[in-house]
């Protein structure tokens, strides 16, 4: 009885429409976002990939009016453009184009929604490719985006959160195009979508609009509880060995409780932010293995998922997610191999940086844990993070993107709520929340190195073996007696580190 | 009621919402220049962004000046370098004033020139104009932290490293080019990221002849105004002294016959690279005008070479080509992700046979106007955030000194005829000029 007063509640709500609105007289274009509730989670199992297959289809597609290569010829003057975006629990289709083309260019974007072609040849395509991503591209592209996929697949092994959005190799193989068919009737749906829509366009035009998306699939899809991170034994590690790795690049995670839906995420974005605020130099665990060290190209904390955090400076939107955990990124280290050949003094050395690396990053979060923040620090970044997440909205399509992620949240605009918190905030409320969500003992490391480096580094973290960082004499020859200490402490730091396992890469993501 | 029509017309395209067609200049908003005593060119554009600006300095010194033996890399090292701190802000106190100003600051270097950026709070534009001033100037760091930093460019190319295709890229730029700089990447020889620490002495040369007023300009876009912005840049750049040395980059030999660059590597899909030697850019020039046109026409995602690859053979996965922009000479690009390597040399065959028809029949007068269309509406539509701009307009301060040229290159545009684009295919499309550049699991490349 309460599952159904729940759908019919559910059902109630969208059948009014979710619609956010960001009017924009002055832009000279027009951005559709169509948000549906419904994202990997709802692949079945043994057919992973689907709803990013789904997604791709659609708008890599033709339609039942137009091939794909007559769309792509109609918008090519006009420069407009589309694409879709499939997360763990959503998915999105955005629509960009200059208002000069916005009539002309509406019935493509609708004739994608609504009636795509679905058609063998465009689905042999878009196939080949989404199984090339999990066979190869996500091994040979990125060490630092392997090691972090690595990582979920370990933090949410056995639930609808492990696989790679793009599915895995064989879930790949075995979806077929009536699959996809039936995945976008049932899934794609009027009942689970939120409309987005910025810049200069009129109230007749989004009224058309919302009239036609009425017309997509009236099911109601079912969605299933979003898998939780697992909580691991101790420090579980896994190293995946590839050949011909240059460096070792490292993830961690543990479970977080909460997401930007909860008042306590202000505190803890204060927290992460001095731990290490994404590709900013301020950070403690950049400072301390990057600007003192040198050890890589930088190293960063996380409250949250981020998307390619390679390629963006600050968080994209489109990605909510209701299950958290809490990671640092640790940039790729030098390996053995690599210091045995640029210094002779190091000829000896059994492993490179990285178990060093990873003891120096969670005894900074242990120590947040154990001592919190100064007044000082407390006041400085959270005068830094007031100003600086006005910077995730700069755009138009990115503000109306984050619109949109508060809905799902169950907030109105998380961006001046979130101002709205840290306003309040206390430097006891931010080391009140590092106490009561983080931890050190119990969390999942992904290391992928090079071959050479795999065994030794293994048994060093397995046998908790003293790892002395290893400078170079040039190096060594200037750093102050501060930062030599800390490395006597950091080199014994007892990391809880209950298992090590090594996989060949070839053995990832099975 | 014509006046009036008619201011109403100029202010919505003032705005920049009114018709593309009807704009006189690609950017819709006026540049304002002006040059320090010093020699420092000074850009604002006042954009309707409330609160927020962003500061830029591009330095015109890229991976291309450096000529001598021994320091490919150095510009990028030096980029990292000037955050090394100043006698007025040391490290620390420079991260702490940043970190106050909330802003995102970052910066980055490529062939031709680094840029230095914060985008954020423009009430604290003062700031910014201080802290920068101060490590423009007075940057002074230690041997120690300059040995130290060498780490951290040597992690940087660690993680480049991961990618088969930036090694590929630098194959194929050292396989294309033998005395000009653009023979090694922006990164460097490896060989030379390993001696970094040692060349300490040769930084203090690389600050005194780069980082001066002449090679500089500062860029300043959103919620300000030419006046404020100017004052501020005499009051605290006014000082800065213009320097005497003038880099002579060597000119490249004229290419002979078709390289080879092969990458063994069976872990990514076979990709295939033509590359032709182009011209330097230009925005008096037809050429790289006429070049940007025909490439989008021959291998953009409509073109009748992407379809019978990508779609109807499902032969390749990717297909992408372009002219760079630099300030000399540099490559003309085609890049294809293939499905199965036996194609190579099929997939080579059909380029390379689409470009010599082009050189005959060029194209339709109706593909060349959608195509001059898609090249405007796509630069109107990306600039709709401060650093957007600022980042458009640093482009074409690298290529040419002045950000008019943004203006020039899209009025150019307009001006390429059919017998332009037959012409630049003719001369640029040449066996002599093409470096092919592979990637396979087999030892060699194959394709000849």
């Amino acid at each position: 009885m309460k599952t159904l007063l729940l759908t019919i509640v559910f059902a109630a709500t969208m059948f009014a429409q979710d619609v956010v609105e960001l009017k924009q007289p002055n832009s000279n274009k027009v951005v559709i976002k169509l948000m549906f509730r419904n994202g990997s989670i709802t692949d079945p199992k043994g057919k992973e990939g689907l709803t990013s297959a789904t997604a791709n289809l659609i708008t890599q597609g033709g339609t039942k009016e137009m091939t794909y290569s007559a769309i792509q010829e109609m918008i090519y003057p006009w420069a407009a453009g589309y694409y879709s975006q499939v997360d763990k629990e959503v998915s999105i289709f955005a629509f960009v184009v200059h208002v000069d083309f916005l009539d002309k260019f509406y019935p493509i974007m609708k004739g994608l929604m609504l009636t795509p072609a679905f058609a063998e040849n465009d689905f042999q395509r878009v196939m080949k490719n989404q199984q090339n991503y999990v066979d190869q591209v996500i091994r040979a592209s990125s060490d630092e985006e392997y090691s972090k996929k690595a990582l979920e697949d370990l933090l949410f092994r056995g639930t609808n959160y492990q696989s790679m959005v793009q599915g895995k190799s064989e879930g790949v193989k075995n979806i077929t195009l009536d699959d996809i068919k039936t995945h976008y009737a049932a899934m794609f749906t009027k009942n689970n979508l939120t409309i987005g829509i910025a810049g200069r366009y009129t109230d007749a035009f989004l009224k058309q609009l919302k009239t036609d998306v009425g017309m997509l699939s009236a099911a109601k899809p079912v969605l299933p509880k979003p898998g939780k991170a697992v909580m691991p034994k101790g420090i579980e590690v896994e190293i995946i060995a590839k050949d011909g790795a240059f460096g070792s690049a490292i993830f961690t995670g543990t479970p977080l409780a909460i997401t930007r839906s909860s008042n306590d995420f202000a505190a803890l974005m204060v927290a992460n932010s001095y731990l290490g605020e994404h590709r900013k130099s301020y950070g403690q665990l950049y400072q301390k293995l990057r600007e003192i060290r040198s050890m890589n190209y930088g190293d960063y904390s996380y409250i949250e998922w981020y998307n390619n955090g390679g390629g963006y400076m600050l968080p994209p939107s489109g990605v909510p997610r209701q299950s958290n955990y809490f990671a640092l990124w640790i940039r790729p280290v030098q390996i053995a191999k690599q210091l045995h050949q640029q210094y002779e003094e190091l000829k000896d050395i059994k492993i490179g940086h990285a178990h060093y690396s990873l003891r120096m990053a969670v005894r900074e979060v242990d120590l947040l844990i154990k001592k919190g923040m100064t007044k000082e620090d407390f006041e400085a970044t959270r005068t830094f993070l007031r100003s600086y997440i006005k910077l995730y909205v700069a755009t138009p399509a990115e503000q109306l993107g984050y619109l949109m992620d508060s809905r799902f949240y169950g907030r109105k605009d998380y961006i001046k709520e979130m101002d709205n918190l840290l306003a309040k905030l206390t430097a006891s409320d931010v080391n009140k929340a590092i106490k009561k969500y983080w931890r050190t003992d119990n969390m999942f490391v992904t290391i992928v190195t090079d071959r050479s480096e795999a065994d030794e580094l293994a048994k060093s973290l397995k046998e908790n073996t003293p790892s002395p960082m290893s400078y170079s004499n040039i190096v060594k020859a200037g750093l102050p007696k501060e930062v030599l200490d800390e490395d006597d402490i950091v080199a014994i730091f007892p990391l809880n580190v209950k298992k090590v396992t090594i996989v060949d890469s070839k053995d990832t993501f099975k | 009621m014509k006046t009036l029509l008619t201011i109403v017309t100029l202010l919505l395209v003032a705005m920049g919402n009114g018709p593309l067609s009807a704009q006189e200049k690609i950017l819709p908003y006026p540049i304002n220049q002006k040059q320090l005593a010093n020699g420092l060119n000074v850009v604002t554009v006042t954009f309707d962004s409330p609160g927020l600006a962003a500061f830029y300095i591009v330095v015109r010194v890229g991976s291309r000046n450096e000529v001598e033996p021994g320091v490919t890399g150095f510009a990028h090292f030096f980029e990292h370098m000037m955050f090394r701190g100043t006698d007025t802000y040391p490290r620390e106190k420079y991260n702490d004033v940043l970190k106050s100003i909330g802003a995102g600051a970052n910066a980055n270097t490529s062939l031709d020139r680094t840029i230095y950026h914060m985008t954020g709070d423009a009430t604290k534009l003062e700031t910014m104009f201080e802290i920068e001033a101060d490590r423009f100037m007075n940057l002074n760091y230690t041997e120690h932290d300059f040995k130290t930093e060498a780490g951290a460019v040597k992690g940087e190319y660690t993680k480049n490293f991961a990618s088969p295709y930036q090694q590929s890229y630098e194959n194929t730029m050292n396989t294309a080019f033998d005395k000009h700089t653009y023979k090694h990447t922006t990164m460097g020889f490896i060989k030379d990221i390993i001696d970094m620490p040692n060349q300490y002495k040769y930084s203090l040369e690389f600050f005194n002849r780069y980082y001066r007023p002449e090679y500089s300009t500062i860029v300043v876009v959103g919620d300000v105004t030419p006046e404020k912005v100017n004052a501020l840049a005499e009051k605290y750049f006014g000082m800065w002294k213009h320097g005497t040395y003038i880099s002579v980059v060597p000119e490249e030999p004229k290419q002979d016959t078709t390289r080879y660059s092969h990458l063994q590597n069976g872990g990514i899909p076979p990709y295939l690279g033509l590359n032709y030697k182009g011209p330097a850019f230009s925005d008096s020039q037809i050429d790289m005008p006429a070049l940007d046109v025909m490439c989008t026409i021959l291998f953009s995602q409509t073109s009748e070479l992407f379809k019978k690859l990508v779609i109807t053979e499902q032969k390749v996965r990717q297909l992408s080509g372009g002219a760079s922009d630099a300030r000399d000479p540099n490559l003309i690009s085609i890049d294809a992700s293939l499905i199965n390597k036996a194609d190579m040399q099929y997939v080579k065959d059909e380029i390379v046979k689409t470009v010599e028809a082009f050189k005959v029949n060029g194209t339709d007068e109706d593909l060349l106007a959608k195509t001059k269309s898609r090249l405007k509406y796509s630069f109107a539509m990306g600039i709709d955030n401060p650093s957007a701009i600022a980042n458009s307009l640093c482009a074409y301060i690298t290529l040419t000194g002045d950000p008019e040229s943004l203006n020039r290159l899209y009025a150019m545009y307009d001006k390429v005829t059919v017998a332009d684009l037959k012409a630049v295919a003719t001369k640029y499309f040449i066996p002599n000029g093409l470096t092919v550049s592979t990637i396979s699991a087999d030892a060699e490349g194959g394709v000849k």
